[in-house]
Order: structure tokens, then C-alpha cells, then sequence
């Protein structure tokens, strides 16, 4: 099989567990206690103005009718009317969604980026003071909820320093007209480094944390290699070693915690975006809870979902593309 | 070798524990007093052990407040912030420190909170949530994912499949927000919360005590029990499920540390320990509006969260190393 017929199977392959978070979502949406329309038309509304509300939103019918409905609106990217802000819930998710894809690529990156070098250090000098140093900090890193990370941060480098803004996002494609003190391109893009700097850190740190602990895992085992002690015994420099011949094995589990980080990751948005003010796909579903607004509750929660089974085919497919003794599954 | 009979699981007996053992003969791993022994001789691990007995001390002292006394020794040893309305002495810094609304005083040595309460207390009282949580959660994790993976891997076929499709779809929704969710549908206190954490951690144990079922279940000996007419579920429950004591020990340890990070999570966003209740998340949620005139209020809570999580994620990791016989070895 190709990997692109592969990445196809893939695909299909998640559709059930779409359906199944939909059933999840409007299996929990209709426990919800409470009466929507009363929420809309205050306590005593008129019967015609309730009748009509009902008619609207399709309250009126039986459960199992109103899921094959929303099923198949969510089949033709039809995500209901958010009754909170009287607009389409695929709008608002479309609105918010980049903002949070923004936070957490950042987020990923410098994990990525921070968590390889100090995991393959760690293997590298193992049990020697730099490896004690990188296991502690990725324990802490682990160890610490993000959102208070987020609270220190902005004590710190917000209020007391003054170096970073303690709140908002600016998107980097955003229109330099709506940028508050941003002339040009370059400013916006300024601006939204400087904004997205401190969220990223709070996001990212447990991110990188576990991918610290599995690099350098992955390193040590790889490290031992029958491949490695041959070049070892060829007179391979150990620089060549660590670099060309362990380093990329080692990546592959680096691939899956990454994957499987996915789901912490989009949680900790909620978490994080709460924390900088942040008006992204977290603050979203807590807006949507708090107004009881079901079709804006379903939608988000189902984007999440979404997300993460996205995430998933994509790391799936980064492992199948990688590693060569991955015969996607027909051999 | 797995043992045949789960009374005599601390006998040491010969053969592989699992297929990816070497040959050679090793002692049993499985059973309490054999992880017992084990972890003493980890020191991680004794530290892991030091850290989470301290803190379920004071959770076990707080909850006897808490339940029989009604904070009788609360209010008469440690604080009492109604005892004069007049000196509430709030948002106060930690001793030694100064701030916009005093100098620090011994008797708060990590300051007040918004209503002039001891922060000191506060985070003693809050590992009662904490611990509760964290444990409840685990194990309702651990029941559920341990009959669903042992119900899935020994029978494998149309029910493996259907249980696995239907974990793996729960595992698919972030679960802090699948939490928020359920907890929106059933209640904000902190029962859902623990059930819902609960059910978040069904997915992980379920991986585990699957995979382990899959490979113990053609080993000999449950092929013999098998023969000689022993039910399906006495294998599963005597032999099976008994067999994978290690790996779901070490795997509930780290659990526990991470029911208590989403639970805490849950109380900042406001779903979970309602006030007056004590909890470090809830506390961190209100500290926020203080964080300017008042930063160190919002230290604390956090720094006690970290602690009693790198307790139960160092004895999980001592856990591991100690029941391994690879690293054993």
C-alpha cells in the first residue's frame, strides 16, 4: 500500500470515532439541566414566543430525531445556530479556532525544539550532573499544572518586569489596521510574538517535560544499539554516532508521546487561553457552558475531538512515513 | 512465570514474568511484600514514599477535622478569621515580607487570603481534596479499565472490538473538556468531578491490563485451568488480572499525581470543590484576582499542587524501576 493510499485507510478509519463523539457530546448536551428557551426569553415568556424558539432550534421533536439531524448536519459542515450568539456555531469556531491552533503549534514547537537537545544530552551523559539537571526539570515540568505556570509567568515577566503583555493574543496574519500600535507587517508579527511568548512557555513546558523523558529514554535504548556498538567498533567518532546513527531511531516514540500529548495539550488550551485572556476555541467551550448554549457546546467539544483525531492521523502518518518497517498494515 | 495460584504469589518460583523476559530463573513479580521489599532498596522511590505519606497525613488529619470535629481544631489551634471582625487582617504577605496591606506576621507565615483566612491552613485543609480526589479517581479508573481490558483481551472477537472502539472514542475527547462536559450535563461539585476524571483514566488502564491479557492468555497454565473446568471469570479474576499487579501499581501511582493536575485544573475554571471548601485550585482561581497587589498568594497553592504531584510521579518512577526486571537485573 502507498502512504497515500495508507493516509486514505487512515482516515476512514476515524470516521467511526467522529460519530461516536458526536453521540458522546449530544448524549452529555441533552443531560444538561435547565430549559434553553427560558434562558433566551427570560422566565415567563409568552407561549407563542416559546413555541416558535422551539420550532426554530427543533426542540419540539423526540432525542433520537434530533440526533440524526445534527448527525447529518455535521456530515454537510452544518454545526446548528449558537443560541448565545445568535450566529452559526461554524462561524464562531472558524473565528476561534486559528487562535488556538496558533497556541498550540507554538506551544508544540518549543517543546520540540527545548525537549530534543536536553533529552539526547541527557542520554548522552548519563547519570553525569547535566542528565540529573534535565530529569529534574522535566519532572517539574510534568509535575506542575500549566495554569499556574501561566499566574507565575505573568507575575514575573508581566507585572513585575514589565517585559511581556499579560493578556490577549494578536494573530500574526491579522490586519495591520486592527493592531492596536502596529503600522506595518512587521509590527504585527512583532506584536504577536510578543504576545503569544508567555502562553507558549505555560503550554508548552509539560509538553516538553514528557518528550525530554522519552527522548532521552528512546537515546539510551537506542544508544545500546547493536548498530552502534558495530560503529563504535569501526572507529566511528561518537559525535557521528549519537548524530547519524542514533539519533534518528530514537525519534520514532518521540513521534507517538507527541501524538498522545495532543489530548493534554488541547485541554491545557482551555486552561491556558482562561489564564492570558485569550479568545480562542478554550474560552469558547467555558462561554458556551456557562450560557448553556447545547449547539455551541456540542460543536466546540466536537472540534475538539476533531482536533485531536487531525492530530493523531497526522502523527500516524509522520510515523508510517519515517519508519521503514512500517508496512501500513497489508503485508 | 506468572503464578497458578494467587495465594502464593509472594513464593518466589521460576520462569519468564512476561514474554519479553530473558531465560533464567527470577523470583515472581508480583504480590505486595515482593514490591515492598523492592522499593525499599529504590531510593526515588523512598522518597516518592516520604512525600505522598507525609501528605496523606495531613490529609487523614484534615479529614477527621473536617468530618467529626467541623474544623474544631481549625479554628482553635490554627486560625480563626471570625474571632474579630474588626483585625481581619487581609491579603496579608508571608512572614518577613511587606506589602500594600501590612507586614507579614509570624502566625501567617505564608500570609492571608482575600478574606483575611491563613494560607497555611488553606493548603493543609486542601490536600484533603486533593487526596480524595485523586484516589477516587484513580480507582474508578482502575475497576473500570481493568474489567474492560480483561473482558476485551480474553475474549477477544466482536466484544474486544466493540469495547475497544468504545474507549478509544472517550480517549479521542480532550479530556479536560470532556470532563467540563460530563460535568456540565451532571453537576459542578466535586463527586462528577472525581467520576469524571475517573472516567478519563478508563481508556489508560484498560490499554494496560489488555495488552497484558492478550499475551498471558495462551500461556500454559491457563490453557490447564482452563481444561480442568475453571470458569471464565475465576481465570480472569484469579489469574489474570493478579498477574498484572506491577505495571497497573506503577501506572495508578503516576494516575493519582495526574487526577490531581486535572482536578485542580476543574476548580480554576470553577467546576469542582464549591467554597468555603479548601482547594488548591480553587484558591489559585480566586488568587488570580489578586496576583498585582498580592503575587505570592498565588504561589502557594500552585507550589503544593507541584509537590504532591512530584511525590506520587517519583514514587511511580522508583515503582517502575524497582518491579523491572530488566533494569533489575
Amino acid at each position: 500500500m502507498s502512504l497515500l493510499r495508507y493516509s486514505a485507510w487512515r482516515v476512514t478509519q476515524a470516521l467511526p470515532v467522529l460519530v461516536g463523539i458526536i453521540a458522546i457530546t449530544f448524549f452529555l448536551a441533552n443531560q444538561i439541566p435547565g430549559d434553553p428557551v427560558e434562558i433566551m426569553l427570560g422566565p415567563t415568556p409568552a407561549q407563542e414566543q416559546v413555541e416558535a424558539i422551539q420550532a426554530k432550534y427543533g426542540l419540539d421533536r423526540p432525542a433520537h430525531e434530533r440526533f440524526i439531524t445534527y448527525l447529518t448536519g455535521v456530515a454537510t459542515g452544518d454545526l446548528g445556530t449558537s443560541i448565545y450568539y445568535d450566529r452559526p456555531v461554524l462561524e464562531m469556531i472558524i473565528l476561534r479556532l486559528p487562535v488556538t491552533l496558533v497556541l498550540m503549534l507554538s506551544a508544540f514547537a518549543f517543546a520540540i525544539i527545548t525537549a530534543i537537545p536536553l533529552g539526547v544530552i541527557s542520554a548522552k551523559r548519563r547519570n553525569e550532573p547535566a542528565d540529573h539537571v534535565s530529569r529534574i526539570v522535566s519532572l517539574i515540568g510534568v509535575s506542575t499544572p500549566s495554569f499556574w505556570i501561566g499566574l507565575v509567568l505573568i507575575i514575573v515577566f508581566a507585572f513585575h518586569l514589565g517585559w511581556f503583555p499579560a493578556r490577549g493574543l494578536v494573530l500574526p496574519w491579522a490586519d495591520p489596521a486592527d493592531v492596536r500600535g502596529a503600522a506595518t507587517r512587521f509590527e504585527v508579527l512583532r506584536q504577536a510574538a510578543h504576545h503569544l511568548f508567555l502562553p507558549m512557555i505555560a503550554l508548552g513546558t509539560l509538553q516538553m517535560a514528557q518528550i525530554t523523558r522519552i527522548e532521552r529514554s528512546s537515546m539510551v535504548d537506542s544508544l545500546q544499539g547493536e548498530y552502534v556498538k558495530l560503529a563504535r567498533a569501526y572507529g566511528v567518532p561518537e559525535s557521528t554516532i549519537v548524530r547519524k546513527h542514533a539519533f534518528q531511531v530514537a525519534q520514532l516514540p518521540v513521534i507517538t508521546i507527541v501524538g498522545l500529548g495532543l489530548s493534554t495539550a488541547l485541554g491545557g488550551a482551555v486552561l491556558t487561553e482562561t489564564v492570558f485572556e485569550i479568545q480562542g476555541m478554550g474560552r469558547l467551550i467555558i462561554t458556551a457552558i456557562n450560557n448553556q448554549d447545547y449547539e455551541l457546546i456540542m460543536g466546540t467539544t466536537f472540534m475538539f475531538g476533531v482536533a485531536y483525531v487531525v492530530g493523531v492521523i497526522i502523527t500516524d502518518i509522520a510515523y508510517a512515513y519515517l519508519d521503514p518497517r512500517v508496512t501500513y498494515g497489508d503485508e | 512465570m506468572a503464578l497458578g495460584n494467587t495465594d502464593t504469589d509472594d513464593v518466589p518460583a521460576e520462569g519468564a514474568d512476561g514474554p519479553d523476559e530473558g531465560a533464567g530463573e527470577v523470583e515472581a513479580r508480583v504480590g505486595m511484600r515482593y514490591t515492598l521489599a523492592q522499593v525499599k532498596r529504590d531510593t526515588t522511590a523512598r522518597i516518592g514514599i516520604y512525600i505522598v505519606g507525609f501528605i496523606t497525613a495531613v490529609a487523614l488529619f484534615a479529614s477527621i477535622d473536617y468530618y467529626i470535629l467541623d474544623y474544631a481544631i481549625a479554628e482553635a489551634i490554627l486560625y480563626d478569621p471570625e474571632s474579630d471582625p474588626d483585625t481581619v487582617r487581609r491579603l496579608l504577605p508571608p512572614f518577613g515580607m511587606e506589602n500594600q496591606f501590612g507586614q507579614g506576621v509570624l502566625e501567617h507565615p505564608l500570609g492571608t487570603d482575600h478574606r483575611g483566612r491563613d494560607i497555611f491552613t488553606r493548603l493543609l485543609y486542601g490536600t484533603r481534596v486533593a487526596m480524595t480526589v485523586g484516589f477516587m479517581a484513580t480507582t474508578i479508573g482502575l475497576v473500570g479499565g481493568t474489567l474492560i481490558g480483561a473482558v476485551s483481551g480474553y475474549y477477544g472477537g466482536w466484544i474486544d472490538d466493540v469495547l475497544q472502539r468504545a474507549t478509544e472514542t472517550v480517549y479521542a475527547i480532550p479530556f479536560l473538556v470532556l470532563v467540563i462536559a460530563f460535568m456540565t450535563a451532571f453537576g459542578r461539585d466535586l463527586r462528577f468531578a472525581m467520576i469524571g476524571v475517573g472516567i478519563t483514566a478508563i481508556p489508560v488502564f484498560n490499554r494496560l491490563i489488555r495488552s497484558r491479557v492478550v499475551s498471558i492468555r495462551e500461556e500454559d497454565y491457563i490453557e490447564a485451568a482452563r481444561a480442568a473446568g475453571v470458569k471464565d471469570r475465576n481465570i480472569i479474576l484469579r489469574h489474570i488480572i493478579p498477574n498484572s499487579f506491577a505495571p497497573v501499581l506503577v501506572q495508578a501511582t503516576l494516575q493519582v499525581g495526574v487526577s490531581i493536575l486535572i482536578v485542580a485544573g476543574l476548580s480554576f475554571l470553577g467546576f469542582g470543590a464549591q467554597p468555603p471548601t479548601p482547594s488548591w485550585g480553587q484558591m489559585l482561581s480566586v488568587s488570580r484576582g489578586y496576583m498585582l497587589p498580592a503575587p505570592t498568594f498565588s504561589v502557594w497553592p500552585g507550589l503544593a499542587i507541584l509537590i504532591t504531584v512530584v511525590g506520587f510521579n517519583i514514587l511511580g518512577d522508583g515503582l517502575q524501576d524497582a518491579l523491572d526486571p530488566r533494569i533489575n537485573n
